[in-house]
């Protein structure tokens, strides 16, 4: 995919194939013979799907970033380098709408939203507190469940327990129904993820989770905050657990959807444990001091491992021509383009009123 | 009408409302077979099985954040909090996920949290606490606390049928010490709503909870004793206040005092009393007082709860004083 000087890392700036990436992408596929059935029945289609998920992941970030350069918002919060742990994992579920699965995610996993239907004008509407979307300027988070997404509040594991409520709801009303959602490396070690957890065990309920472990959290590396093994946490709880490659889309999609099948056929919960790389800052702003959080050749190795170029590489050597995939790579910049003037023109029309602001504090 | 408990009372609403509405089911620690630590869900799991009768892990933050995913996937939850001090571990779930909620993205949480909270029971200072002012700062929650049977019923029916969250403060000393005539089957008391527990005219003891019943003694003994007429106000949802009927007692009596079981600072008395002052200031004769328990935990011995807790010499003598003024 085209690369962006301005927002890019420079490690996708000058990215270029490592054939030793693509064996490891393969040797991944071929290690699990259950995930391998699920990608091995996988049509063009579905595959195209994906790649278009993460190309439209990063380029909402990207559009973001160029807001935030052009002083349009003053931060974003992104997920480059971490898109397949989202992308590969919404897409294995049921994206009906407000009868299918929902969605449980951070702000860190915004594609989720965007898998999930919320229309691309009310997440960058979100973003400029724009009346007319979910939020109507209230939180800049953003949720709605015709479109099964649940709302985060800013605390990190508080959506755990919530989602497993979902779930519970879902068993009790004897729908075929499952919960997803996503907890950091550090909100890892927060109370609520860990009661959520057990209580989603103990009641056998279909909450697919995965501890996304991006190797930070905000300014303190895992290494540090972290002693254990977060693959052990599934044992621990008493519920199946794995560890995927989060930077690899095809790996993620297929571990979740064994996953959501097992849930969704009253087989209980499953923590998956994605290991991925954040190779921006915590959100824009802090972008240099996240550089120095690890070593350059750590943000190297990750680099080469770039989830986007790597699937992008793996779907050519199949036969995918390049024509076909920058046409959706196209499709989905002019979409992103369009939406982002939407919600510009959105802001200047439909501001939320300080009329409303005592409205609705009760349903 | 059937005389019961206040703790019968509560158990009839959730029958009740459990057998109008099979969207409505309890989940709470050891509230199944064991039936509660106060007996008060005894048996209800045989009549609604498990999964409408749930005993959770003991983990509150769970339990009030399952109760808020179930809503929002259609469900009525009723959490029970074994005793009302632990809602301190889910305090976080309470106030910025189900409180927020509505107000942020449209998202309602018909959720009621109810627990047994209070003292005068020995319980000390971790079973026997008024939680009411920890929430009473959150926009987006309603509180409410019965001191009848028939309130308790009525209430919690109307908070379980209520779309937002609603905390549903039991007083675990009025469980079983009080009684009184419930209504049989429906039965709906609308939440905002206060009631005159007793009539007066030269006084107002605007109250809640098992301080209503120490309002009510104090006024007949000062009725019988000095012969003044004090009039006792049950504000029952302590959010929002029902200030319209605080105001027209207010109006009527000239005089008033705010009395809750809870520490007297920061307790929602001072949020009462400055409304009183500032929106019927002419119809006053005389200061608002506050009347609350000591600024201190609750204490576990007797003579210290006792100390502790405004008692009715106090509250006699504050009415005394405030009459004389
Ligand atoms: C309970 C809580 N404490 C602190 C914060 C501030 N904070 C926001 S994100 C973050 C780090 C989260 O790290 P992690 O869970 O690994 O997620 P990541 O940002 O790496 O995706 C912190 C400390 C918060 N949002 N919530
Ligand atoms: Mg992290």
């Amino acid at each position: 995919m085209k690369r962006y000087k301005a927002y890019d890392p420079p490690e996708y700036v000058s990215w270029e194939l490592d054939p030793e990436e693509l064996e490891r992408f393969d040797a991944t596929l071929a290690a699990d013979p259950a995930r391998k059935a699920v990608i091995d029945a996988l049509d063009n289609d579905a595959l195209l799907g994906l790649y278009t998920a993460l190309v439209r992941a990063r380029l909402h970030d990207v559009h973001l970033k160029r807001w935030v350069k052009n002083g349009v918002i003053t931060k974003a919060w992104l997920a480059t380098g971490e898109e397949a742990v989202t992308v590969g994992s919404t897409l294995a579920l049921d994206r009906r709408g407000p009868d299918g699965d929902v969605v449980g995610p951070m702000i860190r996993n915004a594609s989720a939203c965007l898998e999930m239907g919320i229309p691309l004008e009310q997440m960058f509407g979100a973003y400029l507190a724009v009346d007319t979307t979910p939020c109507r300027g209230r939180d800049i988070h953003i949720g709605d469940l015709a479109h099964g997404v649940i709302a985060p509040v800013s605390h990190v594991g508080s959506l755990m327990p919530v989602m497993v409520g979902c779930a519970l709801g879902f068993k009790m009303k004897r729908e075929p129904r499952v919960a997803m959602t996503w907890v950091g490396d550090g909100a890892s070690k927060n109370g609520e993820f860990h009661e959520g957890a057990n209580f989603a065990a103990a009641l056998g309920l279909p909450v697919v989770t995965f501890i996304q472990n991006n190797q930070v959290a905000l300014g303190t590396p895992t290494s540090q905050h972290n002693k254990g093994a977060f693959p052990a946490f599934a044992d621990a709880y008493g519920m199946p657990g794995a560890v995927v490659d989060g930077n690899n889309v095809l790996d993620v999609y297929a571990a979740s959807k064994l996953a959501v099948d097992r849930a969704r056929a009253g087989d209980g919960p499953t923590l998956l444990v994605a290991e991925t790389f954040r190779m921006g800052g915590h959100a824009t702003h802090d972008e240099r001091e996240a550089r120095e959080l690890f070593a350059p050749d750590v943000f190297a190795a990750w680099g080469k491992r770039d989830p986007v170029g790597v699937f992008e590489a793996w779907l050519m050597e199949r036969g995918v021509p390049s024509s076909t995939l920058s046409t959706l790579e196209g499709e989905v910049d002019a979409a992103l383009e369009a939406a982002a003037a939407t919600a510009l023109s959105g802001r200047a029309s439909a501001q939320p009123d300080p009329g409303d602001l005592l409205e609705g504090i009760y349903a | 009408m059937t005389e019961r408990t206040y703790i019968e009372a509560i158990r009839d609403a959730l029958d009740y409302e459990m057998r109008r509405d099979d969207r409505v089911f309890l989940l709470g620690e050891d509230i199944g077979a064991y039936g509660g630590a106060f007996k008060l869900t005894a048996g209800m799991q045989d009549e609604f099985g498990t999964e409408r009768v749930l005993d959770t892990p003991l983990s509150e933050a769970a339990i009030v954040g399952a109760a808020i995913g179930a809503a929002y996937m259609g469900m009525r939850p009723v959490a029970e909090m074994q005793f009302i001090d632990f809602i301190t571990c889910c305090f976080q779930m309470i106030t910025n996920f189900a409180a927020k909620s509505h107000w942020r993205w449209g998202a309602a949480v018909p959720i009621v949290i109810r627990g047994p909270a209070g003292g005068g029971v020995g319980g000390g200072p971790f079973h026997s606490q008024n939680v009411e002012a920890y929430f009473h700062h959150t926009p987006g929650l309603k509180i409410v606390m019965p001191a009848t049977a028939a309130d308790a019923k009525g209430l919690l029916i109307a908070a379980i049928r209520d779309p937002n969250p609603v905390l549903f403060l039991e007083h675990k000393f009025l469980y079983r010490h009080i009684k009184g005539e419930v209504p049989d089957g429906e039965h709906v008391v609308e939440l905002g709503t206060a009631a005159v527990a007793r009539e007066g005219t030269d006084l107002s003891v605007v109250t809640y909870g098992a301080m209503v019943h120490r309002a009510c003694a104090v006024a007949q003994q000062l009725r019988d004793a000095d012969g003044v007429s004090v009039e006792v106000i049950d504000l029952r949802t302590l959010k929002p206040v029902d200030y319209d009927t605080v105001y027209a007692s207010v109006r009527k009596t000239n005089k008033v005092i705010v009395l809750h079981e809870d520490q007297l600072t920061g307790g929602i008395g001072g949020e009462i009393a400055a409304r009183i002052g500032e929106d019927v200031f002419e119809w006053l004769d005389g200061p608002v007082v506050r009347m609350g328990a000591a600024d201190t935990p609750v204490p576990y011995a007797h003579p210290l709860e006792h100390a502790f807790q405004p008692n009715e010499d106090r509250l006699r003598e504050a009415c005394r004083k405030l009459l004389a003024y």
